[in-house]
């Protein structure tokens, strides 16, 4: 559990244990078993959309084959049932357990892919699934009827207690989320969701955090699936495996609002009587002498289409930003004093970065030929060149998102090829991009946590060093806004504050400067210049000559993926063939 | 707590739009029908309420339940939809809101019947189902009637027969069978007892096996491998509308409809009226379906009545089903003379007749056994005869003689 978030954790708990008894309360006094059964299936449907939202909506990894689980859940404890007798109270945790079995095994191959691919890949587990237990004979598989002792088969002849136990199953999902919601995990997923590559550059494992949040919405996911067999007291692998259970927590969770506690539970509060209670009375609906059969299946696709045309980022988060300004920040607390440094360090001009011979070619080009440079502890090493020189190419071989062809790369003598993204971040290099990847819902403070979470540091570390590194860029005022409103320049330190989190012992800066006016620019390099004075080792990529020549202690210049000079600043700008690499032979023939 | 006080709890809107059906005044009886009324089975349905509403129309033109002082039939129509969950969350809102229903009829496809009458069964309604699925009556149910012969003894029934009429037609034994159908469990439990000792026992050998997954989209290939395997005759147990013009279609371009290889369907789509319309009449001409019951020579007046009423092209299974069940609900109601769910359930669990609503089918007896089967149902086989299906079997019944079309 996160410190910062004790509040808003004891706020969701309140709400949520008091949602449910004002339901439960309601549910009570409804004698009509059919707007009983409505009332059952809300929590259900509300807690499989949870689930997904677990994956989808904080993970970002959009599914379209939520059904595998469900399904698993039903089918589970359904042929436990019938095959070996075993009461639902032990075949839903049991089809939970193979549910979660299941997610290591449809994700290990499915995280591979990304984004569409991703979402479309799954889409086809459910499908396969249901072929086969129509191909064993299982197409219709009806839960036997227990006449004797029907509780402990989860069969209430009274379909309140039903609502009792959907309730408290979404209730424990809505808890789960909560706990996600206020740790590290889920501010790992929303950094996954926001940017996977930014996300490993600031030092998060994303494959583990992408399959721990597949098993445990698979596993809730299961337990709605196999309830909802209870209830239905038929499973077909339509009911459960099929698309449109797939679309069912898409539309719930879009409808009520995507990566949020409440979006979900919204969708489902709504959507679920709607469609039902279209399906009771738009039977009965005469005009003309006609009655349409099927109408519902209109309707209900009417509304929901309205309704996200006029929220499109789904109820809750319309609502919230009408009617919920948030509130007035407490302020940051004071700087702690910095940690002591590691004694492993190198000493301050020693060098710290040594990179050797380093080569990358695409095919038949050689982005990056044979380079070599040395950053040394506390200076400030410019790497310029035109576009295209290779300048980003070299910094992804040195963060591990390429991989090097030839050549060394050491941080203080230890290699940093051949690493994971997270992996070279864990050893001490922090990483920015050239267009800024923030999580524009999250305020500015929680952006900069997840640099420290990357780096592997605890709770209160992690507090503490986010909280320090927004002072080091002088943000400290703004640490509660969200960063969706934050200026060009503040997204900028930012990054930088994210990336200083999680205690580099080198930064390397992409295009830092890039987009900014000049006095914005200058205020920047002013930050910069206060982290080298602190100590800090940084090695930053730039266009603009001018800039770079007020900072940096000395210059790399690349150019066709080669070294092309190498030294004091003022000794590079006067080289020729830096000048000719710039500006061309013309301007040099008639300056010269 | 009254039934209005009920839904006004929830404040309901759409209460009005129910008050239709639930002003019951005076003495009425209660039953329901829950077929499918949207949906691909949608027209099976309908088929089932015309005859419905015209059963429950001469049973109060007749005077009504004359043991409870001429008491009318009140139908109310519930609407099954095309999917399990369906059935039965209608199931669930016709028990809720009808709490006095003396007992009712559906759901036409198996797997909606088999989800409905969960319900149903654990609220003690009466329910009788034309679904065939074996499934439904092996649950250990009490209250839930099936009327049709239950697949697994179609299966059985149907190879004997069928060997039988070839045998009469052309002298010799059919030797090779094929089979085309879809993985419905309904196909899969039809064809069962024959995959395990049925073919062996008619000393026919299978030299075709195509299960495909309905809808079908091209019946090419599938027919193409027919050709070539020869069979003395094909089991056609698409379960489809859609399907079975598909095939027929198929069968017919490439020389082998009904006239040239002896086609043999089951179950009631292969006769609703629209087939004709889909497809060329003789794409059809010669085709045997087996099913659980069509009216034979004995219902001529019964049958003109309804495609007089209805100006379908004629009564068929799905109708006289219906037809049955209302007066079969009646008879049980008549007998007991009570609405009591409870006590129309145990007339029907009793009852052992030869006459009256017995006489719906062709073997002419009404009676259920323990697990809610009708005694002595049996299979009835229906032929495209000039482009009408007619009653060809069992002979007793059968307004025409079964015609077997010669092999080339």
């Amino acid at each position: 559990m996160r410190k910062g978030t004790a509040e808003k954790f004891r706020r969701d708990l309140t709400i949520l244990l008091g949602l449910s008894i004002v339901y439960l309360g309601f549910a009570w006094f409804v004698t009509n078993s059919y707007y009983q059964l409505i009332l059952t299936l809300v929590p259900i449907w509300a807690a499989f959309s949870v689930s997904w939202n677990i994956l989808s909506g904080y993970a970002g990894q959009l599914s379209f084959g939520h059904a595998s689980f469900f399904g698993i859940g039903g089918y589970t404890m359904t042929l436990a049932l019938v095959w070996w007798d075993i009461t639902p109270w032990l075949g839903i945790p049991l089809g939970m357990i193979v549910a979660g079995a299941a997610a290591v095994v449809i994700g290990v191959p499915t995280f591979r892919l990304r984004g569409h691919y991703f979402a479309l890949s799954m889409l086809a587990y459910p499908l396969a699934i249901l072929y086969f237990l129509q191909y064993f004979g299982l197409a219709e598989v009806t839960l036997p009827m227990h006449r004797e002792n029907p509780a402990a088969y989860l069969e209430f002849t009274d379909p309140r207690y039903n609502t009792l136990v959907a309730v408290g199953l979404l209730a424990i999902a809505v808890f789960v989320c909560i706990l996600i919601e206020n740790s590290r995990f889920g501010l790992a997923l929303l950094a996954i969701r926001q940017n996977e590559l930014a996300a490993e550059a600031a030092g998060i494992d994303s494959k583990t955090w992408k399959m721990r949040a597949l098993v445990v919405s698979g596993m809730i996911a299961a337990a709605a699936g196999g309830f909802y067999a209870c209830v239905q007291l038929v499973v077909t692998p339509d009911s459960t495996f099929g698309m449109l259970v797939s679309a069912q927590p898409v539309v719930m969770t879009l409808f009520g609002g995507v990566a949020s506690l409440w979006g979900p539970v919204i969708g489902a509060a709504f959507l679920v009587p709607l469609s039902k209670f279209l399906d009771a009375f738009a039977s009965d609906i005469t005009l003309w002498g006609m009655q349409f059969h099927g109408i519902q299946g209109v309707v209900y696709g009417g509304v929901v289409i309205a309704i996200i045309l006029s929220a499109p980022d789904g109820v809750f988060w319309t609502v919230r930003d009408r009617f919920f300004k948030p509130k007035a920040a407490a302020p940051l607390p004071p700087m702690k004093p910095a940690p002591i440094v590691a004694a492993s360090d190198v000493a301050p001009g020693a060098p710290l970065m040594v990179v050797d011979g380093l080569s990358k070619s695409f095919g038949g080009l050689r982005a990056v030929n044979n380079v070599g440079f040395t950053i040394a502890k506390g200076e400030i090493l410019g790497i310029i060149g035109p576009n295209g020189a290779g300048k980003t190419t070299l910094f992804n071989l040195l963060n591990g998102v390429l991989p090097a062809d030839e050549g060394t790369a050491t941080l203080a003598g230890q290699t940093m090829l051949g690493k994971k993204v997270h992996e070279v971040c864990r050893m001490g290099v922090g990483r920015t991009f050239q267009v800024v990847r923030s999580f524009p819902r999250l305020p500015l403070i929680d952006n900069v946590i997840v640099g420290a979470y990357g780096a592997g540091l605890t709770d209160q570390e992690a507090e503490d060093e986010a909280v320090r590194a927004l002072h080091r860029v002088g943000l400290a005022d703004q640490a509660s806004l969200a960063a969706g409103q934050l200026t060009n320049k503040q997204l900028r330190l930012m990054e930088l504050a994210r990336a200083l989190a999680g205690r580099p012992r080198v930064l390397l800066l992409d295009e830092t400067l890039a987009g900014l006016g000049r006095e914005e620019c200058d205020d920047v390099l002013d930050v910069l210049n206060r982290l080298r004075d602190e100590g800090m080792t940084i090695g930053i990529i730039e266009h603009t000559m001018h800039a770079m020549l007020r900072i940096a202690d000395r210059f790399v210049v690349l150019n066709y993926g080669a070294v092309l000079a190498e030294g004091p600043p003022r000794e590079v700008v006067e080289n020729r063939t830096v000048i000719e690499a710039y500006l061309g032979k013309k301007w040099l023939a008639k300056h010269a | 707590m009254s039934r209005i006080g009920r839904r006004s709890a929830l404040g309901m809107a759409g209460a009005a739009a129910l008050a239709g059906k639930t002003g019951a005044q005076g003495a009425e009886v209660k039953i329901a029908m829950l077929v499918p009324l949207s949906g691909v089975n949608a027209r099976n349905g309908q088929l089932e309420q015309m005859a419905a509403r015209m059963a429950v129309e001469e049973v109060n033109a007749a005077g009504g339940i004359k043991s409870m002082g001429g008491a009318k039939l009140k139908l109310l129509e519930f609407d099954a939809g095309d999917s399990p969950e369906k059935a039965k969350d209608a199931a669930q809102r016709m028990i809720a809101s009808e709490p006095d229903l003396a007992g009712g009829f559906g759901c036409w496809h198996s797997g909606l019947t088999l989800a409905a009458t969960e319900v149903t069964e654990r609220a003690e309604l009466p329910w009788l189902t034309l679904s065939y699925s074996d499934l439904i009556t092996n649950r250990g149910f009490k209250n839930v009637f099936q009327s049709s012969p239950p697949a697994d003894q179609q299966a059985k029934e149907v190879l004997p027969i069928i060997m039988e009429l070839a045998t009469k037609a052309t002298g010799k034994k059919p030797a090779k069978a094929a089979i085309v159908g879809d993985n419905n469990p309904a196909v899969a439990s039809f064809l069962k007892p024959m995959r395990d000792y049925g073919f062996k026992d008619a000393g026919l050998t299978l030299v075709a096996d195509e299960i495909f997954t309905a809808p079908l989209a091209d019946a090419t290939t599938i027919v193409q491998k027919l050709r070539s395997a020869k069979p003395d005759f094909l089991l056609a147990l698409s379960t489809n509308v859609g399907d079975d013009k598909l095939l027929v279609e198929k069968l017919a371009e490439f020389g082998l409809s009904g006239k040239k290889l002896p086609v043999i369907g089951n179950g009631g789509h292969w006769l609703v009226p629209e087939i004709v319309k889909l497809t060329a009449p003789e794409n059809l001409e010669g085709l045997l379906i087996s099913l659980a019951n069509w009216p034979g020579k004995a219902h001529a007046a019964l049958e003109k009545r309804f495609t007089d009423r209805t100006k379908e092209p004629w009564f068929g299974h799905d109708s006289i089903f219906a037809y049955a069940h209302v007066m079969i609900l009646k008879e049980a109601i008549e007998r007991g003379a009570s609405a009591d769910r409870r006590k129309v359930a145990a007339t029907l669990r009793s009852i052992d007749i030869t006459d009256g609503p017995a006489l719906l089918f062709p073997d002419g007896r009404l009676a259920y056994d323990e697990k809610g089967r009708r005694k002595g149902a049996k299979i009835s086989i229906v032929q495209y005869q000039n482009g009408k299906p007619v009653l060809v079997y069992p002979e007793a019944a059968a307004s025409a003689k079964p015609v077997w079309p010669k092999t080339a």
